[in-house]
């Protein structure tokens, strides 16, 4: 699920990037602020970190006296992106596996579909491994699933989420 | 960590950011947090051991409680149009390379323009907007946007936690249902 988050930063402008007349500060923060909405990847409480929607204050700068870099306090709103349990959502397959299947879901890599989680479906190797049903409806590499988040792990390391998914329910499945 | 605002932080300009004086004020210690990146939108990150759940709890999404206070769901259509007008402004916007776009964006670009069902997300909020008085939560109303049910049996089978309501919500569910059919857009 998307969601839209307010959020207050510090962004610290060097010295020597300051325009002597003090006119491109807003330049100078919101470039800033995009280079550090940018590098920051993911949170564990909003997840991955996909766009900088407005930059709504820009407050009063101060002053580091030790390093003379200006310290500007700001307030944004951003777009993040992060799975639920028991939320429908839906993913492309990028890997086949005897056991199971493993998903991307809008920059998520790493959900993955257990073989045990796919009811009707069973394991097939037609030139490339696919999982197929009785209605020859095919999990392969490239296909668009719909699966319910089972259960989701924040990996603090990688800054990365890793989640598992399930088709056990009506209407989940490739699409 | 995130410092919000600090000692003698003023929000004091406008969003149409005119030309003005600055003021500075010198910082005395050095500790003081600086990051170009917060940490936390909101709640505190407690370390938890990861483990699958146990329970046999049925499967309910509960996004409110465990969104921060500073953040509210969006509907795929709703992010679709912010950011396909981002990636718009980018284009003019990408000979400076400075301006940079989180490795993300492109990922999420591509999640909602394949999931979306409607086209316009202001008529679905419309729509789905008065079933917050009969007590259907935003996370709800959004998952319903989302996963573009046909009937009002799909819409509990993929949102559990409003079976409970089944009774209370069926006749304004059945009636929004209706109206968000004539907004899918056409495949």
């Amino acid at each position: 699920m998307f969601i839209k988050v307010k959020l207050p930063w510090n962004v610290m402008i060097p010295a020597e990037a300051m325009d002597p007349n003090g006119l491109m500060i807003q330049r100078a923060v919101l470039i800033r602020l995009l280079d550090a909405f940018a590098s920051k990847k993911a949170t564990k409480d909003l997840g991955y970190f996909i766009a900088l929607k407005n930059l709504e204050e820009i407050g009063e700068g101060r002053i580091r006296e030790t390093t003379g870099e200006i310290v500007f306090p700001v307030v944004f709103s951003g777009i993040t992106f992060k799975m639920f349990k028991g939320e429908i959502v839906h993913g492309v397959v990028r890997q086949v596996h005897k056991s199971g299947v493993f998903l991307r879901c809008g920059p998520c890599e790493n959900v993955y579909l257990s073989q045990y989680k796919m009811p009707g479906y069973d394991y097939v190797v037609e030139g490339n491994p696919l999982f197929m049903n009785q209605n020859m409806s095919r999990i392969q590499i490239g296909s668009r699933v719909r699966f319910i988040v089972l259960d989701i792990q924040w990996k603090e390391a990688e800054k990365e989420f890793i989640a598992l998914a399930s088709l056990e329910g009506n209407n989940l499945g490739p699409f | 960590m995130s410092e919000k605002g600090g000692k003698g932080f003023k929000s004091s300009l406008k969003s149409s950011y005119g030309p003005r004086e600055s003021k500075y004020t010198f910082l005395q210690d050095s500790d003081e947090q600086i990051q170009g990146s917060s940490a936390k939108g909101g709640k505190g990150s407690k370390a938890r051991k990861s483990t699958l759940s146990k329970e046999s709890q049925p499967l309910e999404l509960k996004t409110d409680k465990e969104l921060p206070e500073n953040a509210k769901c969006l509907m795929d259509c709703e992010a679709f149009e912010i950011l396909q007008g981002i990636k718009e402004q980018m284009a003019v916007l990408s000979e400076d390379p400075s301006l940079k776009l989180p490795v993300s964006f492109d990922r999420g670009l591509e999640y909602v323009k394949y999931g979306r069902c409607y086209m316009n997300p202001q008529s679905v909020r419309q729509i789905l907007e008065p079933l917050k008085k009969h007590g259907v939560s935003e996370s709800e109303m959004c998952v319903i946007a989302n996963v573009c049910p046909e009937s009002i049996d799909e819409v509990f089978a993929f949102v559990p936690s409003m079976k409970g309501r089944k009774d209370k919500i069926s006749e304004p569910l059945e009636e929004a249902l209706m109206k968000l059919s004539k907004l899918k857009r056409s495949a």
